[in-house]
């Protein structure tokens, strides 16, 4: 089976596109990116909210400038004199977990008087101005920094790396990853575009084909659902969908979000399937099964659903972007997911830091957005191309 | 007793159309049609595109319901049989299609065709499945290996064996075979006409053969009814058609086939004109606006009738 139809023409056509491949390939690590989180939880929702570093700083390959090296020390400073005021300082040295993966390597007599010598350089380059055009103060700040550095284990080997990939992207106003942030947000959009896209799609292909084969009232019925539902904005409605759910016990799951993306997603198959199967239930091969007296579900079942998989396919892949973008838009304006990350949040909580010039978590949740909305915009395309019966050869 | 009479048979078309989407115009396909077809006989239905003589076949396998008039198969009314009691006469009644492209599922394989219709009707057991499913494809001359290849992997000389070895497998006894050969090239028509003549003789079966080719009902039936209009015109004897045959649209037919010899040469009967508008047929003879010989009689109905045993007509003047 699996065989026949990796061999089969479609297959064979679309693996001779190359651009459907590269897109293949790309939309394939975002499937296993979001499906490792989803199922093998490689990253937490605990992972996405705690604090790896101070806030809002930059990624890597931008040059610090020796103000925001100054700045960082500053931050780290504040937070040591704050420990060293508490009651029971060696056990609170035990337990900090002001950054996580960042643990203490020092004691308390230690602790006290390493910040008395930091903040005697630290005071002294306080009185200077303008530390950015003084390169003659990079020593002592260099010295405050190793200083600085000595507070903490050294991690090394894996977890060296695991603490250097954290911060690649930089962080966001509460010190949080924004890689992992935006990595967790794949596996937001792998989820709400699967479950929706699939439920979608199932029902939207029921239906139409019900409401064509069946005709009568039942068709009348569905196209009367279709044409009130697509005659209120997708959005508007959406909206209502999602305040409808607030206060409820679902509130906090993805539950409102399919239920307002599956009540409107299932127009686009039902139409595209209603016409197919109009088309089809005409057919001799239809009425040849009739003529065999087989009844009107199994011909239905095995007779005309079938024939209509590739409709059903290439609006799969459609629904799964759109879900995607959807979602985007809806946790963008506060109505989506509320518990976690997501990308529209990422967004949305960027936009103080875009009026600072701190490109980096829009950035990044939108190219990781880019990526996968092209990517599969791009195979979907080449999906309809090889699947698609009249682009025969 | 006939194996199959059709009394009065009326099948029309709603047209919707308006606002309220109600009922504007009936399609007259099949215009009170009577006739029967005796076992083991080959009954051919002639007329050109839009007559109605594709309606009445499927009519008879109830793929269209009738609007009125009774269909008697071997002493049963089926005209308003439900589905379940229609099923053992939907094995006993086949049918072939014009159309070998449209006509085989696109996503089943021949072997999976063929399965499903054999076991729905309990043809063979389970077991001898797969030799009979070859011998069926042996007897319409495709070769074994055609069990696993889907219909697109066959030539339409070859989906068109495929159609008729679906009709087969069910051991039907009486099969309409709706203009099987006309989309096929002329060489491979032969082929499958040839075809059809042994496996009827082979299978004892009783046969509708509708065709707009009067040449090819010549050569295949027994008896011919000639349509125009969704009425029946006349009922010949096929050995008949040349000599007796009266009907001015009947005589049109066969003046409109060549004939293969020189000498031979008969004044062409070309028709003018279109055929009128099954919307909205003529109250009188259905052929009044193209007949040559018309009089004011034929704005009346003609009746069809009975001029000898096997020869029926309806026109005023002859």
């Amino acid at each position: 089976m699996i065989r026949r139809f990796m061999k089969s023409r479609e297959v064979r056509k679309l693996l001779r596109n190359r651009l459907a491949l590269v897109s293949l390939a790309i939309s394939g690590l975002y499937l296993t990116v979001g499906l490792a989180v989803l199922l093998f939880g490689l990253i937490t929702l605990d992972d996405t909210e705690v604090r790896v570093g101070m806030d809002s700083t930059p990624g890597f390959g931008r040059e610090v400038k020796p103000e925001e090296r100054f700045e960082t020390c500053d931050w780290y400073l504040t937070r040591f004199e704050r420990l060293l005021k508490r009651k029971d300082v060696d056990s609170a040295i035990a337990e900090w977990d002001t950054v996580a993966y960042r643990k203490l390597a020092i004691d308390a007599d230690q602790l006290e008087e390493r910040v008395d010598e930091a903040i005697e350089i630290y005071e002294e380059l306080e009185e200077e101005e303008d530390l950015d055009e003084r390169p003659e103060l990079e020593s002592r700040l260099a010295e405050l920094e190793t200083i600085m550095a000595s507070f903490f284990v050294t991690p090394s080997g894996f977890d060296k790396l695991l603490y250097d990939a954290r911060l690649c992207l930089g962080t966001d106003r509460q010190g949080r990853s924004i890689l992992v942030r935006g990595l967790y947000s794949i596996k937001v959009a792998v989820q709400i575009g699967l479950i929706v896209s699939l439920i979608a799609v199932t029902l939207g292909s029921l239906l139409g084909c019900a409401a064509a084969f069946f005709g009568g009232w039942v068709d009348h019925l569905v196209i009367f659902l279709y044409s009130t539902l697509s005659s209120i904005p997708n959005l508007v409605l959406l909206t209502m969908l999602a305040f409808a759910f607030t206060g409820s016990s679902v509130e906090e799951t993805l539950i409102p979000v399919y239920v307002a993306f599956c009540a409107t997603f299932w127009i686009g198959p039902c139409r595209v399937i209603r016409g197919e199967t109009l088309k089809l239930k005409e057919l001799e091969y239809v009425q040849a099964a009739t003529a065999v007296g087989f009844g009107r579900l199994r011909i239905m079942v095995k007779h005309i659903i079938p024939t209509t998989a590739h409709l059903m396919f290439v609006n799969f892949s459609l629904l799964f972007v759109g879900a995607i973008k959807g979602e985007v838009i809806l946790s963008f304006l506060g109505l989506g997911v509320k518990k976690g990350p997501s990308w529209g949040i990422m967004i949305s909580a960027s936009r103080p830091e875009v009026l600072n010039g701190f490109f980096w978590q829009i950035g990044t949740a939108t190219v990781l957005m880019f990526g996968l909305v092209l990517s599969f915009n791009i195979l979907t395309d080449a999906l309809q191309d090889a699947f698609d019966p009249k682009h025969a050869g | 007793m006939p194996l199959l009479q059709v009394t009065d048979l009326v099948k029309h078309f709603p047209v919707r159309g308006g606002v309220l989407n109600r009922v504007i115009a009936n399609v007259h396909a099949v215009n009170g049609v009577s006739f029967s077809v005796a076992r083991g006989e080959t009954l051919g239905i002639v007329g050109e595109s839009g007559c109605g003589k594709s309606t009445l076949g499927k009519a008879i396998l109830r793929l269209h319901d009738a609007t009125s008039g009774k269909i008697a198969y071997d002493g049963t009314d089926i005209t308003s049989l439900k589905h379940r009691d229609m099923i053992p006469f939907r094995r006993r009644l086949q049918i072939i299609f014009q159309d070998p492209y449209s006509s085989l599922n696109p996503r089943m394989t021949v072997k999976a065709m063929l399965r499903e219709a054999i076991r729905f009707h309990e043809i063979v057991p389970n077991t001898e499945l797969d030799t009979y499913i070859k011998s069926m494809l042996a007897k319409v001359g495709l070769p074994d290996d055609a069990m696993n290849k889907f219909p697109h992997e066959f030539s339409g000389g070859q989906r068109q064996r495929l159609g008729i070895a679906r009709a087969l497998a069910l051991k039907p006894e009486f099969i309409v075979a709706d203009e099987p050969v006309s989309a096929l090239d002329v060489s491979i028509q032969a082929q499958v006409l040839n075809l059809l003549m042994d496996l009827k003789d082979e299978f004892g079966l009783t046969l509708i053969f509708i065709s707009h080719d009067l040449k090819v009902i010549e050569h295949f039936c027994d008896r011919v009814l000639v349509m125009y209009l969704g009425h029946i015109v006349e009922e010949i004897r096929c050995e008949d058609l040349l000599d007796e045959a009266r009907h001015p649209y009947t005589q049109a037919l066969l003046g409109a086939n060549p004939i293969n010899d020189p000498a031979d040469r008969r004044p062409l009967a070309v028709l003018e004109g279109d055929v009128p508008s099954p919307f909205d047929p003529p109250s009188g003879c259905p052929f009044v606006s193209r007949c040559s010989i018309a009089v004011e009689k034929c704005q009346t109905m003609p009746p069809l009738e009975q001029h000898s045993d096997s020869h029926r007509l309806a026109c005023w003047e002859r």
